[in-house]
């Protein structure tokens, strides 16, 4: 046990300031999808999930809550198509992952907010999560939560395993005729203030699976959603982004 | 029975077989096809596999007419047995010769009604309601544990119902399908650029192997082969991929033996791997890289700083593998688990590091060789107790392959030609099967191209064929053993789940 333990101090910390200080996304990393021009309805047919949409006056609308950051726009139209390296995506309102021109000024300001919110934030946070229907890799990443580099718990969060003792309810994937009922009941046992995180494209949108008739299509199509974080799969880090945000829904709801 | 004497043996039996059967000539079919009558499908198969074949999965193809498949894998080649289906829709079953096709019948018979006759339980498969059980134990004092979909933890849904007298797990049957999302028919009517994206969706944790297996379908439909540069970046990719899942199959285990810091640091080094990811191409899991025709961008880090990095991880590694197989009580908890014997896997058609702990040498990158394996040398990582612990030790073995086939793959890229893409100048109409080793075995994609859409995808996955290997493997184990068990073996339901 000792020679675990010497194993365990000798790497120092590694882990990340976020929210307190920004965290960087590596160089090319595949954050969000930006329209930087107009352009005609054919753009639509670029994307496989349906998540471009053209106006009549020829502004590009990207839906993030339906995109998978595939980067197919982007290969066929650099000139409109931007991939930015992003982690703070998460939104809590869906139509917040819609948008024409990229709005990004209060990005410092937010995270100002979180950093005081979590920094504040007196009671702990306990997650439950329940996979409705993921790929799989959205679980990998909200499991590296717990990692040394994310280290969550330092933020006060905390995984449970009863959803009567969850504020937190991560949802993973779109929702399957037959995760519909168990996700319900882990909903209904949750006491309040609760908080219910979309996590991934699949589970804001039904992403890829929205189109093959067996998913309902997102998880608000079965329960109200207070946090959505778009991504194919969403970084560690833009998770964490979400949960904060959780947070603020709880404060606020627990005030009210 | 070993499997290198099968594999030795009946080779004139095969051959009477392909003799009696027609030999469809088709130019531009890649793979071996048998033209079979229903009635004979299931003989054919049993044929095949009693002289060294290995199940790989069965399913219907919708079009131009109803037809039966049956994929078997021969050392060296793919053969795809076809048969025509008659008015009453039925066929003998293909699960009375192998018991590996008992889950992929069950679902063509869920998805076209489609009956093959003599199957053991045709009950509807793919919608399971998580309350209804069927108790495979009955007894005085034994119950059912219902295990999942919602389980302790954050994992993916899939339902373990246990039947247990308290301690004693007496059964443990595997119900998948709860997270079934309908992806093999959203492929149709998809580009085949596009289907590239939704094949890296499939399972997320094996997102390169799906991509490639995918490609190389569309690759061998087109008559192209990738550029040699983009093939070495493809076998970076997905041995980073193996590299990462193997180390989160050694965090899961950490963790269910409550070993803290062992988790942090296998949680550690799987983050570096997913960050040099991240920075080889802008996706922590590889998505958007391979492409059928070559992979899609250049890598944005040198093959100088991946060498670096895998000199820096394999140090590190050294260290905390030293460490963790130094740890009793956590070697006590995976020796002996969930014991399997190469029989056993071998009727129930078995693969992936799962197979290899039980000294079978199935191994597509050295069976059937792709991409740029065949000029890459490395070993089949085995081990001989098929059991927990022998899984776990052929993972550690596989990361040391790995780091040894990214070394070779990295030396003098700059000699190649700096190809990355080849254009598909016309994919042909047809059939094509495309095939990686994915870190949990063999992955198979059988796809149906027409004028450069995807009319039909049908994906033999290494998780639907090892899952039945998970109930087989519980003999006198108890209950705090189940998470070492299902652990060991890393299977993910997203992809039998499809």
């Amino acid at each position: 046990m000792l020679a675990w333990l010497f194993r365990g101090l000798r790497h120092g910390v590694v882990t990340t300031r976020y929210p307190r200080r920004p965290e960087a996304p590596p160089p090319g990393f595949r954050g969000r999808v930006v329209a930087s021009a107009a352009g005609g309805p054919e753009l639509e047919e670029l994307c496989p999930t349906g998540a471009i949409r053209v106006a009549d006056d020829g502004r590009v609308v990207i839906d993030r809550g339906k995109c998978i950051l595939c980067g197919a726009c982007a290969e066929a139209k650099p000139e409109v198509f931007v991939l930015v390296s992003d982690y703070e995506t998460a939104s809590r309102r869906r139509a917040g992952l819609v948008a024409a021109a990229d709005g990004r000024a209060t990005v410092g300001e937010l995270r100002a907010s979180l950093g005081e919110q979590s920094g504040t934030l007196r009671r702990s946070t306990h997650i439950r999560h329940v996979d409705t229907g993921s790929d799989g890799a959205e679980e990998w990443e909200i499991q590296a939560l717990t990692n040394p580099y994310y280290d969550m718990q330092r933020l006060g969060f905390f995984f449970t395993l009863s959803p009567r003792h969850a504020d937190v309810l991560l949802v993973t994937g779109g929702v399957t005729p037959s995760m519909r009922e168990p996700l319900l009941r882990a909903f209904e046992a949750m006491p309040e203030p609760r908080a219910v995180v979309a996590v991934g494209t699949d589970a804001c949108s039904g992403g890829f699976s929205a189109a093959a008739g067996e998913v309902a299509g997102g998880v608000d199509e079965v329960l109200p959603v207070d946090v959505y974080v778009p991504g194919s799969p969403p970084a560690p880090i833009a998770i964490l982004h979400g949960l904060l945000l959780a947070t603020g829904v709880l404060t606020r709801e627990a005030a009210a | 029975m070993s499997a290198d004497r099968l594999q030795g043996s009946g080779e004139r039996s095969r051959q009477q077989l392909l003799d009696r059967f027609v030999e469809r000539e088709d130019a531009q079919a890649p793979e071996r096809r048998l033209v079979v009558s229903a009635d004979e499908l299931a003989d054919a198969t049993r044929v095949l596999l009693e002289t060294g074949g290995h199940f790989v999965g069965t399913f219907v193809m919708c079009e131009p007419e109803l037809e039966l498949r049956v994929l078997v894998a021969l050392r060296g080649e793919l053969l795809v047995l076809e048969a025509l289906l008659g008015e009453e829709r039925t066929y003998p079953a293909i699960s009375a010769v192998t018991p590996g096709a008992f889950l992929p019948e069950r679902e063509l018979h869920d998805l076209s009604g489609i009956v093959p006759l003599g199957h053991p339980e045709l009950e509807p498969a793919l919608r399971p309601d998580a309350d209804r059980l069927t108790r495979r134990v009955v007894g005085d004092q034994t119950f059912v544990i219902p295990y999942g979909p919602v389980r302790s933890g954050v994992f993916e849904a899939i339902q373990f119902p246990i039947d247990t007298g308290g301690e004693d797990v007496l059964s443990l049957s595997v119900r998948p399908y709860f997270k079934r999302r309908g992806l093999e028919q959203r492929f149709a009517g998809l580009s085949v650029d596009h289907g590239a994206y939704l094949a890296e969706r499939i399972a997320g944790i094996s997102t390169v192997a799906h991509g490639l297996a995918y490609s190389q379908a569309v690759e061998r439909l087109s008559g192209v082969e990738a550029p040699p540069l983009a093939q070495r970046w493809r076998v970076i990719h997905a041995e980073l991929e193996r590299v990462a899942n193997h180390l989160d199959v050694g965090i899961k285990l950490a963790e269910d033996a409550a070993l803290s810091v062992g988790v942090a640091r296998f949680g550690s080094l799987k983050e570096q791997v997913m960050r040099l990811r991240a920075r080889l191409c802008g996706s922590r899991f590889g998505r958007g890289v391979v492409a059928p025709g070559g992979v899609r961008s250049q890598p944005l880090v040198s093959a100088g700083e991946v060498l670096r990095f895998i000199d820096d991880f394999e140090k590190d590694l050294r260290r905390d593998r030293g460490l963790l197989l130094g740890t009793t009580s956590f070697i006590d908890r995976l020796v002996g688990s969930g014991r399997l014997d190469a029989e056993t896997i071998v009727s129930l058609g078995g693969v992936g590091p799962i197979a290899r702990a039980c000294s079978l040498g199935i191994d597509a990158r050295l069976e059937r060789p792709y991409g740029a394996y065949p000029h890459l040398g490395f070993t089949i990582a085995r081990a001989t107790t098929g059991d927990a612990m022998a899984r776990f030790d052929v993972r550690l073995q596989e990361i040391d392959q790995s780091i040894h086939l990214m070394r070779q793959a990295l030396e003098r890229l700059d000699r190649l030609p700096s190809d990355l893409h080849v254009p598909l100048a016309a994919t042909a109409d047809g059939e094509a099967c495309g095939w990686t080793e994915a870190p949990s075995g063999e992955l198979v994609y059988c796809l149906r191209v027409e004028g450069q859409t995807v009319r039909e995808a049908h994906i033999a996955t290494p998780s639907l064929r090892n899952w039945p290997l998970l109930s087989a493997s519980y003999r006198g184990d108890v209950l705090t053993d189940v998470s070492f068990i299902e652990h060991s073996f890393g299977l993910t339901p997203a992809e039998a789940d499809r």
